[in-house]
């Protein structure tokens, strides 16, 4: 029954394996698409879906057909940048996920607009379009939001977010699987700056940071410094009587530059005379959500927000198209996109590089093969959109204002957390290799803690083994004392979501909504024999019989559980409460019935049931020992409770109460003692 | 092993009053709630001060002045200094209650319970949280995480989760609202199953609501009507509660073009009025699912109001033309704007009233709603008026003496820090002092308020350089500020029953500044209540049925049932113990009372053996496996190699820390005991005759019993188990072996 079940060796779910597989469907030694899988004990989880910048159509794509999209129960996306979430529509819309996807409440509001202009942007032939503007909208019902802090469980899924200070709304995702945490930092930047926070430091530590190393082991300039350099900068061009070109990603960090110019144009009333312009209707749209996610950003805008919302500039003009310019004199202007590759910000440019009194302030990071990372190498022509020469006369000058972590912050938050395993992802190959070696160097010396850095190439996944140590709640009735040392505890294990309960069955209903219920069973046989001769019958399969009455009615009971109803003269009904057991004890009680009314015996002759004790089974028993070891091996009669049985020189004595035996040889002991308990077995009738 | 759990209720049970309450779990103490009447009831705080050193946490659940008036009074004046927990829009809203009320208070009356500053030393105190961010506590709360779970009802509405050691639930969820709002969400009770204990109120139990859609009729008819006849209506509101709810629901109707309301004015008059909407607009992660969406989708931010003009003062609100329909804090009528309207219209049979919440007992809205047929009513009539003739010069003769008093107490001062040789701490207070005041309240600066031109001229109208004379007063070591010359200079704010054309109260500066001597005086007077006084329920509460429902739900182990009329809470009592869906005890305790929830917490930790759990034969049912599991308890530290890498430090430490984890072992074979077989969870009628059909047995339900293939029949007995029944044939042993694959047997 259900202990020999579980002598069987039972082979373990899949789920339970304890390998935690990291496998990078992008951003795997590169910049873009990052899209990170994580699976462990049957749950997999997608970190980020987004595209390459630098592809187009489904190249762009992360390698999402090395998994199987249908497994995946979970889908969290860090922020709104495209190389994070530029797959998503495509992903929520067009493959089989059937999981579940969150984001921050800021990022949800940005990626509907950023990713509208994208689409509109992307010039791409229809057929290689992954996804349209329906595409999007729809995708915004399958988007839930969590704010930061939040818990949320899904399936035995536990996550949470901290801030990531990259950009509005950015997050890292605290994931706990049966109780190891993987820590997904996606972008982060550890340095406060005027609108967001730094990232903040997790209160627990994980098991395993996935991390980003864009910058590898570069350092940062300082934040004052930087923010010196770049207003004295732009004071500096607008003095000289030329006009700055600010090009600028049209959402994050421009909203940063934003502030410190609307900042340093108030402070500076001489500069009033001069227009500050933003040219980008996509950032317009957004600074509504800029206007409302207030916190999200750091306690000095919290602060600010209750004088007047310091998104609602003094100093700076939008700019809905060109025609709108007029480019009379001196002036600042804010244009995407970011690189030049195109657009707003290279027709201005091309407009403007000639005049020595203009200049050019790249603020961002610059991809290899953009005008504005070929202008950083001050050449002397540069080439325009329709392919003539002009001559580069304005300066130009590279501040970063990237919000990523450079390798101080890098460090310093790998030594506070002292995870045993890093992941790096999201940075270019050669980054990422200097980023291992000096994190690697770091520790060596270090005996008390080893971190194993992992950088892995797309598609290749980390394997961890993790295992996990299962800890049960024993409660109710079982834990009413104080556990001893030795006890023995016998119950339900009830397992969800990865957390163990043991309890009594009484206690079921109590600990969980489960409730134990019994089934009781009804059989009706036709049967038109007497009541003495199916009692006949019945004796001799059942050692305990209960004359009973149910309803008025005659009724026998057997084995302290069957029932069994006269019902009538032509029918019983035979009633017992389901388990293994009895239903065995019903089915022999049933052959009993059908063999009664096979057999039927007038009433005068059923035989007195046959007198089962202890004199007739020791007649039986000495019969049997004679049968098999020989006339000699015992004596005729049987003196006291014992009995002797003497075979070559061995001897075994039988208690005939207990039916124990004791012996010197113990093959013959074992031969006598199945031999008798089979013997009793099969001579007396059961008894429950 | 057991938790003491103690409740001890301060007000609040048995009765309508504020409800504040100490919750005991072992050693740690929360406050739960602290609100305070309308009335500034000093009985309930005098029994509250004796316990102030004991609180170890307070958490908040509400906003308004109902669940923590008494907040500013106990951290300024009573020297509470534990941590405070809020969500964000608690904290932020909070403060505007608070303000508000304070400055109600102050425009009529010398309020001195508490002061402004310390409104902001309370909620500097407040630790924000978001919804469902757990707290772990330390020190003495060891083993007890804290979290904060949407509530409805009001902005950043909390229900509170107490959780012991995992698996104690005390749940404490007063004044929830499940149903979804415009601007909020429903409360998710749902989520609990079981929870050791819930404290809850019974302010509903015996109240039921008409439709919503019925309430927002009946104002929409009150409100065209009235304006039709070029009355106006007086919407008795609080700050920023319920007014949130009530404003979007009015700016829609005004949107809307068929309502024809257009052409009339509508206004929202409350000290700190601008505040909150910039608050609320910036607080919309907070909001109902719909709202989000509306605002992720097309940026449409739901308090970027068309019609509703923000007032400060009644100033501001005689500027809009009437006929209007004004939203005035504060709802009690007892204080504020609402009840300076209230005098000024009721006597014209025009105007409208419309009372949203029942008040407290006492007070003059509750005293209307009870008394609908009320024609006639006197009350106090308080104001603050300027000092004239000789109380005048009497003032300024004080002032005078005080100043003497002042410099001389001063040079005393000067000669004791001379004397002591380290700094003195006296005037590290001082500076204390003066800093908090420098930069205390965020509504004071507000330079968004500019913008509106009443604004501007209001400022023109009092230019503010009487108080640098006083500033003179100030040497580089601060003096010995008395209180008396704080409360003196706050009271002194001229703020005329009529005529206020000064500073929006935003203004920091005025509470310091303006010098101008004035007094309250208090007169009775007997008002004809001619204008039309509606009660309209807009509390955004569960009513009696619904509170039933989630009770029967939730199922708590025990039940303490507070702030709730006698009657009512016998109802709800009576209900629980007739549906014995309570297994423990009801508690209904009344205002001073300490109940005694302890229960033995029967549980303890064991680890489970690897080679255990893999011999387990798991059998699933809904989404939980489970397994008949025999084993030893062991007390032997684990053999096995510990791996540095599976173990995490933490939890190394932690083991240390606590007493030894026992192991569950498996049982050597010949000792494993036998057991009876369980039959767990039950399925459905409905849902075995799919299987059934499914397997191609015909069957049909005749009157309850499932009848399959006219041989065997399934029903439920009188006790509620399943019954099998049928005559020897092979179709009885098909439908019971289907029978028994829907249950988890172990």
């Amino acid at each position: 029954m259900a202990e020999e079940a579980r002598t069987e060796n039972v082979v373990i779910p899949a789920e339970e394996g304890e390998q935690l597989i990291i496998q990078p469907l992008g951003a795997g030694q590169e910049v873009g698409r990052s899209c990170i899988m994580l699976s462990f004990k049957g749950k997999k989880i997608m970190l980020d879906c987004g595209i390459h910048p630098g592809m187009n159509g489904y190249a762009s794509l992360p390698f999402l057909d090395s998994v199987d999209v249908e497994e995946i129960d979970l889908l969290l996306v860090s922020h709104f940048h495209l190389d994070h979430c530029g797959a998503l529509p495509f992903f929520l819309e067009k493959t089989k996920f059937k999981g579940r996807c969150f984001m921050t409440h800021a990022s949800k509001a940005i990626y509907r607009w950023l990713l509208s202009d994208y689409v509109k942007v992307s010039n791409i032939s229809t057929d290689d379009m992954l996804y349209s503007e329906a595409d999007l909208v729809n995708s915004m019902d399958k988007i839930e939001t969590v704010n930061f802090h939040q818990e949320t469980e899904i399936n035995g899924v536990k996550f949470w977010c901290y801030t990531a200070g990259h950009v509005l709304g950015a997050a890292m995702f605290m994931i706990e699987i049966a109780g190891v945490k993987i820590l997904y930092t996606g972008d982060y930047s550890r340095q406060e700056d005027r609108h967001l926070m730094a990232a903040e430091l997790p209160n627990v530590r994980p098991d395993v940071v996935i991390i980003e190393s864009t910058y590898g082991v570069h350092i940062h300039e300082k934040r004052e410094d930087r923010e010196g350099r770049f207003t004295g900068l732009v004071h500096d061009i607008v003095n000289r009587g030329g006009r700055c070109l600010i090009p600028v990603f049209a959402l994050g960090r421009a909203q940063e530059l934003l502030l410190i110019l609307d900042e340093y144009w108030s402070n500076h009333p001489e500069l009033h005379d001069i227009p500050i312009y933003y040219a980008s209707s996509l950032a317009k749209k957004c600074m509504s959500v800029y206007q409302t996610y207030i916190n999200a950003m750091n306690d000095k805008i919290k602060k600010q927000i209750t004088m007047s919302n310091p998104f609602v500039f003094k100093h700076i003009i939008n700019l809905k198209s060109m025609e709108q310019f007029e480019d009379i004199g001196p002036s600042v202007v804010l244009a995407s996109p970011g690189m030049m590759q195109s657009g707003l910000s290279r027709e201005l440019f091309e407009a403007w590089c000639t005049d020595k009194r203009n200049g050019c302030i790249i603020a961002g990071y610059c991809v290899e093969g953009t005008l504005a990372k070929h202008i950083l190498s001050e050449p002397e022509e540069i080439v325009t959109m329709t392919g003539q020469k002009l001559q580069l006369k304005c300066s130009v000058d590279y501040i970063s204002f990237s919000a990523h972590a450079d390798y101080q912050q890098t460090s310093e938050f790998l030594r506070e957390l002292k995870p045993p395993h890093v992941v790096l992802v999201h940075g270019e190959a050669n980054e990422m290799g200097r980023l291992k070696a000096a994190l690697v160097r770091e520790y060596e010396d270090n005996e008390e803690y080893k971190m194993d850095v992992h950088n892995p190439r797309n598609t290749v996944g980390v394997e961890l083994h993790f295992r996990g140590e299962k800890m049960a709640k024993v409660v109710g009735s079982l834990a009413a004392q104080k556990p001893k040392d030795g006890q023995q505890i016998s119950g339900i294990l009830v397992k969800r979501n990865f957390n163990y309960h043991v309890m009594a069955p009484e206690d079921l209903p109590n600990y969980t909504d489960l409730a134990m219920s019994t089934v009781t069973q009804r059989l009706s046989i036709a049967y038109t024999g007497t009541i003495p001769l199916l009692q006949f019958y019945l004796t001799q399969l059942a050692g305990d019989m209960e004359h009973i009455k149910v309803k008025e009615k005659p009724a026998l009971r057997v084995f302290k559980s069957v029932t069994i109803i006269f019902d009538s003269t032509r029918m019983v009904v035979v009633e017992w409460t389901s388990n293994p057991v009895t239903d065995m004890y019903a089915d022999a009680v049933v052959t009993v019935i059908l063999r009664a009314e096979r057999d039927p015996m007038p009433q005068k002759a059923v035989p007195r049931a046959i007198r089962v004790d202890k004199h007739h089974f020791q007649e039986c028993m000495l019969d049997m020992i004679q049968e098999m070891f020989g006339p000699d091996a015992t004596s005729k009669l049987i003196r006291g409770d014992k009995m002797t049985v003497t075979v070559d020189d061995n001897t075994a004595i039988v208690d005939l109460d207990t039916l124990e035996v004791t012996s010197a040889s113990e093959s013959l002991q074992s031969i006598v003692h199945t031999a008798v308990n089979r013997l009793h077995q099969a001579v007396t009738p059961l008894k429950s | 092993m057991t938790s003491i759990i103690k409740l001890h209720v301060f007000s609040g049970a048995l009765d309508e009053s504020p409800p504040c309450y100490l919750l005991q779990v072992d050693e740690f103490r929360f406050l739960l709630d602290c609100g305070w009447s309308e009335n500034f009831d000093m009985t309930m705080i005098k029994e509250l001060k004796r316990y102030v050193n004991q609180i170890d946490a307070v958490l908040l659940s509400y906003p308004d002045n109902i669940h923590l008036g008494a907040l500013p009074y106990l951290i300024g004046k009573c020297g509470l200094t534990c941590p405070i927990y809020a969500t964000i829009p608690v904290y932020k809203m909070g403060q505007m209650f608070m303000y508000d009320l304070y400055q109600s208070q102050h425009n009529t009356s010398d309020f001195d319970l508490f002061t402004l500053d310390d409104v902001d030393l309370a909620f500097d105190k407040i630790t924000q949280l978001k919804y469902s961010q757990t707290v772990t506590l330390k020190g003495k709360g060891h083993g007890l995480q804290i979290t904060p779970l949407p509530a409805g009802h009001m902005i950043g509405g909390t229900i509170w989760k107490i959780v012991k050691d995992g698996e104690e639930e005390i749940v404490y969820a007063v004044d929830y609202n499940h149903k979804k709002e415009r601007h909020l969400n429903g409360c998710s009770l749902e989520m609990f199953n079981r929870p050791s204990l819930m404290i809850t109120d019974t302010y509903n139990a015996s109240y039921t609501q008409s439709r919503r859609r019925l309430r927002d009729e009946q104002l929409m008819t009150t409100i065209l009507q009235t304006m039709r006849n070029d009355g106006n209506v007086l919407v008795a509101m609080d700050t920023a509660g319920r007014m949130l709810e009530l404003a979007q629901l009015l700016d829609q109707m005004w949107r809307s073009t068929e309502s024809g309301l257009s052409t009339y004015s509508l206004a929202l008059l409350n000290n700190v009025s601008f505040n909150v909407i910039e608050f609320a607009k910036s607080q919309v992660e907070w909001m109902s699912d719909k709202i989000m969406r509306a605002f992720e989708d097309n940026r449409n931010n739901p308090y970027q109001f068309k019609h509703l003009k923000l007032c400060h003062n009644l100033a501001e609100l005689s500027r809009i033309p009437e006929p209007k329909v004004v939203l005035a804090s504060t709802p009690d009528l007892q204080s504020g704007y609402s009840r300076d309207l209230f005098i000024a219209w009721c006597g014209n049979s025009k105007n409208s009233i419309v009372l949203t919440t029942r008040t407290s007992p006492g007070t003059l809205a509750r005293e209307l709603i009870d008394n609908p047929q009320l024609r006639c009513i006197t009350i106090d009539v308080q104001r603050r008026v300027k000092l004239e003739g000789a109380e005048l010069e009497e003032y300024q003769r004080k002032k005078q003496d005080k100043g003497l008093n002042d410099s001389r107490s001063k040079i005393q001062q000067m000669t004791i820090e001379d004397e002591s040789s380290d700094e003195s701490e006296a005037e590290m207070d001082v500076d204390g002092l003066y800093h908090l005041k420098g930069k205390h309240d965020l509504m004071m600066k507000s330079e968004g308020k500019a913008r509106t031109g009443f604004f501007k001229q209001a400022k023109k109208a009092y230019p503010m350089f009487h108080f640098h004379e006083e500033k003179i007063r100030w040497d580089e070591y601060g003096e010995i500020i008395k209180p008396e010359d704080y409360t003196i200079a706050e009271i002194v704010q001229p703020e005329e029953e009529v005529k206020k054309p000064e500073k929006g109260p935003e203004d920091e500066k005025m509470q310091e500044v303006t010098d101008l001597p004035t007094k309250c005086v208090s007169s009775t007077v007997t008002l004809d209540v001619n204008a039309r006084i509606q009660y309209i329920d807009f509390e955004g509460r569960s009513d009696g049925e619904s509170m039933r429902k989630i009770l029967e739900r939730v199922k708590p182990r025990q039940l303490v049932l507070v702030r709730g009329t006698p009657a009512a809470t016998e109802t709800l009592a009576e209900f629980c113990t007739s549906s014995s869906l309570i297994q423990g005890k009801i508690f209904q305790p009344k205002v001073g009372d300490s109940i005694d929830a302890t229960t033995e917490s029967r549980i303890f930790q064991a680890k489970l053996r690897d080679h255990l759990v893999t011999s387990l034969n798991f059998s699933t049912a809904r989404d939980v496996e489970l397994a008949w599991i025999d084993a030893q308890l062991n007390y032997i530290e684990s053999d096995e190699p510990v791996d540095s890498n599976t173990l995490s430090e933490e939890r190394n430490k932690k083991e240390k820390d606590s007493e030894l984890i026992p192991t569950l072992d498996c049982l050597p074979s010949n000792k494993v005991p036998t057991h009876t077989s369980v039959f767990i969870n039950e399925p459905k009628l409905s849902d075995f005759k799919l299987v059934l059909l499914q397997e191609k047995i015909p069957c049909v339900f005749v009157a309850g019993v499932l009848i399959c293939d006219n041989k065997v029949a399934v029903r439920r007995n009188k006790a509620g188990k399943i019954q099998l029944e049928g005559t020897l044939c092979n179709e009885y042993y098909r439908v019971r072996d289907l029978l028994y694959q829907q249950y988890a047997i172990v």
